[in-house]
């Protein structure tokens, strides 16, 4: 099971096409790392130096059937305050975070949900610091051996990760 | 004692500081601190939005004790993705 998980500063435009080249390019062999031949021998956790191998690594070892990738984007608009319906226009967000603690909680959060729902791999990337209308600033892989177990793992890791990774978004308005 | 905790997010804006002061007794545990930050700081809402407390950037249990020294912060609404 491989699990890669990174809070990083800024908007992760450069990582989603960094993710979609390593799901689109040749696999590894298996014995190309350390990692990957732990993960094609004994299914043993490993957290490659680079989240998009770990998912190119998963999707060579043959047992996978789903690659499932959700990014989360800056909207336009925001609700002008919680609880209300009422929306305001947005420049950007600024993701602020509570360090070490939250990389800390995103990687127990990878794990187990990881663990509970039987993937073969999880990556998952935040933002922290202000990311413009448009851009991306989460981005979350799972592969596993079918789609049913990927969908609900992403749903659930996205539910879990608003109640327990302290990551906190405040709105620059546009006026 | 006297514990500065750590605030963020809505917390922070509504006080526009990133930490509130509160007394509580000697000893006591994270249940007793969010009962103090309630009372002493009705404007973070802390009953309202079912927030917890970290301590040493773990999340405590109710029966967590908060020593002297301790990083106390108040983890509420959190909203990443």
């Amino acid at each position: 099971m491989i699990v890669f998980a990174r809070i990083i500063d800024g908007p992760l435009g450069a990582e989603t096409e960094r993710a979609t080249r390593a799901n689109h390019s040749a696999p590894d062999g298996p014995a190309g790392t350390d990692c990957a031949a732990s993960v094609a021998r004994t299914s043993a956790e490993c957290a490659p130096p680079d989240g998009h191998a770990g998912t190119k690594r998963a999707l060579s070892d043959g047992r996978a059937g789903a690659v499932v990738r959700f990014e989360g984007v800056v909207r336009e608009l925001e609700p002008s305050a919680t609880g209300t319906s009422d929306e305001r226009t947005l420049i950007a967000l600024d993701y602020e975070t509570y360090d070490p603690m939250a990389q800390r909680e995103l990687e127990s959060l990878a794990r187990s949900v990881a663990s509970e729902h039987g993937l073969l791999s999880i990556v998952v990337l935040h933002s922290r610091g202000r990311v413009a209308v448009g851009e991306t600033s989460f981005l979350l892989t799972v592969t596993a051996p079918h789609r049913a177990e990927a969908l609900r793992a992403l749903g659930e890791f996205i539910d879990r990760l608003k109640q327990d990774v302290p990551i906190w978004k405040r709105p620059v308005w546009a006026s | 004692m006297t514990l500065e905790v750590f605030i963020f997010g809505a917390s922070a804006m509504q006080v526009r500081h990133d930490r509130v002061a509160v007394t509580v007794s000697d000893a006591p545990t994270a249940a007793e601190v969010l009962a103090a930050l309630a009372k002493q700081h009705p404007v973070l809402n802390v009953e309202g939005i079912a927030a917890r407390l970290a301590v040493n950037h773990t999340f405590a249990t109710a029966e967590t004790p908060i020593r002297p020294g301790d990083e106390v912060a108040l983890i509420a609404l959190v909203c990443g993705g």
